[in-house]
């Protein structure tokens, strides 16, 4: 499957008019939830030509409290009709006290945190009868109670319920100048076959925090890092992704080409 | 050490509050950015008429009074044209909850199920008609028709609205994949009325009539049919 790029709807139009060479392409699953639309037609014709990922965005798999299995039900019913090459969430809570904030927030590498999520891990496996992939996240402070490393966390996660890892290099190497969490040690930490897919995209420097805003091309240390995980899990499907400050299409094919190559190496 | 519950319902107090090390309010900045994008994603017409920055303001206050209750952000914002009604500073645009309301319809029919094509044949007296999924009516004293057509990106021509021109009565519906809206005469009002609350085609029709001399039953059936807003 070589190299993707997230699709979001400002290309659209000019990703079925050029048809670029890709592996696949990934879209956030909660945008196809309605029931119809034209955001859903368009779908429906890249899927004729290209395998589509579903990337959840808004699940929150670790919140203790207000878990939707509406949500889920849906990410189901979307991704019968889709037949997707990958179905992911992310390592992440996201809703307490019957609110949600709609965002990633972070979570204890904790023994009660893994049994929660590989809980609602099996829970989403069942629903949608296919194994799923976990994606670690970037955070902005360090929750109190982790018992273990992030690496050792995801190892585990996957060897209960069998998910796959989408190895975000990014958030890792984020992770490493906020948190000061070694990357090549959650690297090593992941056994070589679970990690199926690897996330790649931009960040932002603001103080001394390194702020995961996809608002860029894909910086210098995380291709170095990148390099490193393909070294340990072999040429892995990789996905670049693009949310803020959207450049034309062309800007994210060459990211693509860049990570197409990497692997090729 | 804190249970995974009590240790997410500190979190949730502290993205709420002021307090708390940067990376807290990097947070903040991120939930309230997605918070208030969803909202001005679903009314883009509101935020024109009351101004980029005033709507951030509307869109603070708005989270504080209704918190978003679904991972989904295209399902957030529901209730802004309830908000607008009470918030003391949108008072002096009296006309902002019912263009909210018009634009939730909109946004809503967006995301709608697409309309399966239907014809008149098999039609008959007592037959219960029905909207088609995209489509929603709504009554205003303000001329929200006129008030839809001057904020579209596309359009050309005098911009001032007289908001004295009301009432409307408008049909949001979604020809294509573009939400529309169309002021209704009151026949039509009335027939796409009685459409929703699935009332039989021939009672339908004569309550339409009544409501307008001059309405045209055959024509406006089959035209609403054909436009794909009445189905079976």
């Amino acid at each position: 499957m070589s190299a993707g790029i997230g699709l979001r709807a400002v290309h659209c139009r000019k990703f079925l008019e050029a048809r670029p060479a890709l592996g696949w392409v990934e879209v956030h699953s909660e945008n196809y939830f309605g029931a119809g639309g034209y955001d859903r037609h368009v779908l429906g014709r890249v899927r004729r030509d290209y395998a589509v990922s579903l990337h959840g965005v808004g699940l929150g798999l670790g919140s203790a409290s207000d878990f939707s299995a509406t949500h889920v039900a849906r990410l189901a019913d979307l991704a019968a009709w889709i037949e997707p090459v990958f179905v992911s969430e992310h390592l992440c809570w996201g809703a307490a006290q019957g609110r949600h904030f709609n965002d990633l927030l972070p979570l204890p590498h904790s023994r009660e945190a893994l049994d929660l999520v590989a809980k609602r891990i099996e829970l989403m496996q069942d629903a949608l009868r296919r194994t799923i992939l976990v994606e670690n996240i970037s955070a902005y402070v360090e929750p109190e109670g982790s018992e273990m490393q992030e690496g050792e966390f995801l190892a585990e996660l996957a060897r209960r319920t069998g998910c796959g890892v989408l190895l975000d290099v990014n958030n890792l190497y984020v992770n490493q100048v906020n948190l000061k969490r070694e990357a090549l040690q959650t690297i090593s930490a992941l056994p070589a076959a679970c990690v199926k897919e690897i996330h790649l995209a931009g960040h932002l420097p603001r103080g001394e925090l390194l702020i995961d805003h996809h608002g860029d091309r894909v910086a210098g240390p995380v291709w170095r890092l990148y390099e490193a995980a393909l070294e340990r899990f072999g040429p892995v499907p990789t996905l670049i992704e693009w949310d803020t400050d959207i450049p034309p299409l062309e800007v994210l094919l060459e990211e693509a080409t860049k990570a197409r190559d990497a692997l090729a190496a | 050490m804190p249970s995974l519950l009590e240790a997410q319902a500190q979190f949730s107090d502290a993205l709420l509050g002021r307090a708390g090390p940067p990376g807290m309010a990097v947070y903040r900045g991120n939930v309230f950015g997605n918070w208030s994008q969803a909202l001005a994603g679903a009314y883009p017409i509101a935020r024109k008429i009351v101004g980029t920055e005033f709507f951030e303001g509307l869109a603070r206050e708005y989270s504080r009074a209704h918190p978003s209750a679904s991972g989904d952000l295209n399902q957030y914002g529901a209730r802004l044209a309830e908000f607008a009604e009470v918030f003391r500073h949108t008072r002096d645009v009296p006309y902002l909850p019912d263009v909210a309301r018009m634009e939730w319809l909109a946004h809503r029919a967006y995301y709608a199920e697409d309309a399966a094509p239907f014809s008149l044949e098999g039609l008959g007296e007592s037959s219960r008609l029905r909207l088609a999924p995209p489509c929603a009516l709504l009554a205003s004293k303000w001329p929200l028709a006129r008030i839809w057509a001057v904020h579209q990106d596309d359009y050309e021509g005098e911009i001032a609205v007289d908001l004295n021109a009301g009432p409307d009565r408008i049909l949001v519906h979604r020809p294509k994949w573009r939400a529309q809206v169309r002021a209704l005469a009151p026949g039509d009002y009335r027939l796409l009325d009685c459409a929703r609350q699935g009332t039989a085609l021939s009672e339908a029709l004569e309550a339409a009539a009544a409501e307008d001399p001059g309405f045209d039953p055959s024509l406006a059936l089959a035209g609403w049919v054909d436009a794909g807003v009445i189905t079976l």
